[in-house]
């Protein structure tokens, strides 16, 4: 019954004039695809180095015992999990709109030097805001900072999963709030955040394509738009985008099983971690 | 060495250390007593500040545990300081908590290496000898989920050893053992107490209390009963309670 299914897959596929594989194939490996898939795998590595990084201060913001920071992780969790990636993408894309440059500086120095009547102001360091949330870092921030939220929550999850007998003995010994998190806690809390931090990974990488809409244009999925667009051939380039996709994929579970291995020192086996790596069941 | 005046613990609204006055002196070996929810594991974790206390006193080698005075008021410590007390006690658990990512020998290593700034040769060299003590050198490179409960509670006590502790406290530290493990534990406790170690022990084992117990202490409901020589507390208990709880456990 599968065989039969397959086969009229098959034959379908390769019949299909529409397909245009040898039309896909010239165009796939262009280098402006090439620097796509460049563009594409720098930010998924740093989008997820930030979002795991500035995730887990978030987790640990929200477990702490003073109100005021951890309802500040809070909202933040809530607000960057409430809106799509693609809102956000675009959003981020935007903000040029809002504001001529971006600086740091005092709040309200403009308002309070002028009520000493003097003019000037506090500003300590600025940029122009349309370079820089030109594209790329402004497709990178919108990314990195919903990630941020989604880690928070699976951080979160990984710290409660370690027994508070843990916590109790490393203080007993004499280890500080953070070198129990640092040493005891986020070593075992790995385990569990392990796994799906390579799912949000590998969903990342599939959502670097909505950074086409900021726009970012050296992006994968906003070439192999454009060639399909330019040459009237808007099938075969997605089938592209998808046989792309598929193919980074593939080798991100192949670090993730090798990451997962690494974490469940000391604890059974590997052979969960295998069984996953392999679809087989557990 | 411990000195508690009127200790008082609350959980909510029930209220389970009721003013609990108590000493230990330097090189003695103190058991606490008690039927489940008597307090006496609370007051173990009260001593090395795991518990918050919220009434009374308690020091240990003459300073406050986990607090400082200022004009009468007790005010609780900064982390660091609590830190620096809690690593001068030493502390057994009834489910070991060794840290399951960690070898023995770095389980033993943890607090000197990371805690005192030792160097980890100096560190891993004297683990060694700790290991040795307690019948494990050739144990060192196992993973805890690879020994014994026995095996993981004789390396919690090597691990509490190595900050060189002035007190060590042990909270029920063969109770979650099977029957045949529970002796190759207590053996390395009798060491401990032969080498003049301070030892609070809240147990169950009432030959390690009459062996090597130097006073029993028997709380009940958040109070102290009765205390004394463990042949006078055993063979001559003057309350009713004591007499009740030891009729069922002797």
């Amino acid at each position: 019954m599968i065989a039969v299914l397959v086969a009229m897959f098959v034959n379908m596929v390769v019949t299909n004039d529409a397909f245009q594989w040898s039309f896909m194939a010239d165009h796939m490996f262009t280098p402006p695809v090439m620097e796509g898939v460049r563009t594409t795998l720098v930010l998924t590595v740093y989008s997820m180095l930030i979002g795991v990084g500035f995730g887990i201060v978030l987790a640990i913001m929200r477990l702490s015992p003073n109100p005021i920071i951890s309802s500040v992780a809070w909202v933040y969790t809530w607000f960057f999990r409430a809106v799509p990636r693609l809102v956000l993408a675009i959003l981020f894309g935007n903000l040029g709109i809002l504001y001529a440059r971006l600086e740091i500086g005092l709040p309200f120095d403009d308002q309070i030097l002028g009520l000493f009547g003097g003019g000037g102001n506090a500003v300590i360091w600025g940029v122009d805001a349309n370079d820089f949330l030109r594209g790329f870092t402004a497709g990178l921030l919108a990314l990195a900072l919903s990630e941020a939220a989604y880690m928070a929550e699976i951080v979160r999850a990984g710290i409660q999963s370690v027994d508070a007998g843990q916590t109790e003995a490393a203080q007993a010994i004499g280890m500080s709030r953070g070198q129990t998190m640092r040493r005891v806690v986020l070593p075992q809390a790995m385990r569990v955040i392990v796994p799906p931090t390579g799912n949000e990974t590998i969903a990342m990488l599939k959502d670097t394509s909505v950074v086409a809409f900021v726009p970012v244009s050296n992006e994968m999925f906003f070439q192999l738009r454009a060639v399909g667009t330019r040459t009237f051939q808007v099938f075969p380039m997605l089938v592209a985008a998808c046989l792309w996709y598929v193919a980074l994929t593939s080798v991100l579970m192949v670090g993730q099983y090798f990451l997962e291995k690494r974490f469940s020192r000391g604890v059974a086996s590997t052979a969960r971690a295998r069984a996953r790596m392999i679809g087989g069941s557990h | 060495m411990v000195l508690a005046e009127g200790v008082r613990k609350s959980f909510g609204h029930t209220e389970v250390l009721k003013g609990i006055d108590l000493r230990v002196d330097p090189r003695e070996v103190l058991v606490l007593l008690g039927p489940s929810g008597s307090g006496k594991s609370t007051f173990l974790r009260c001593i090395n500040h795991l518990e918050h206390i919220d009434g009374g006193r308690l020091s240990v080698d003459g300073e406050l545990v986990g607090y400082r005075q200022h004009g009468g008021k007790l005010y609780e410590l900064r982390e660091k300081d609590i830190a620096r007390k809690r690593a001068e006690i030493g502390m057994v658990f009834q489910r070991f908590n060794l840290f399951p990512n960690m070898t023995a020998i770095s389980n033993v290593t943890a607090g000197p290496v990371h805690v005192k700034g030792v160097r980890r040769e100096v560190a891993e060299k004297r683990a060694m000898e700790l290991l040795d003590r307690v019948g494990l050198a050739d144990r060192a490179s196992a993973y805890p989920s690879a020994l014994s409960g026995g095996q993981q509670q004789r390396v919690a006590i090597a691990r509490a050893l190595a900050m060189d502790p002035k007190l060590m406290l042990f909270d029920e530290p063969t109770s979650a053992l099977d029957p045949e493990l529970v002796g190759e534990v207590l053996d390395v406790m009798k060491g401990l107490a032969r080498d003049g170690m301070t030892m609070v022990v809240v147990t169950h084992e009432m030959g390690f209390a009459r062996e090597v117990g130097d006073r029993v202490v028997f709380m009940d409901d958040g109070v102290v009963v009765e205390e004394g020589a463990p042949a006078e507390v055993f063979g001559n208990p003057r309350h009713e309670r004591t007499k009740a709880f030891l009729s069922k456990i002797l």
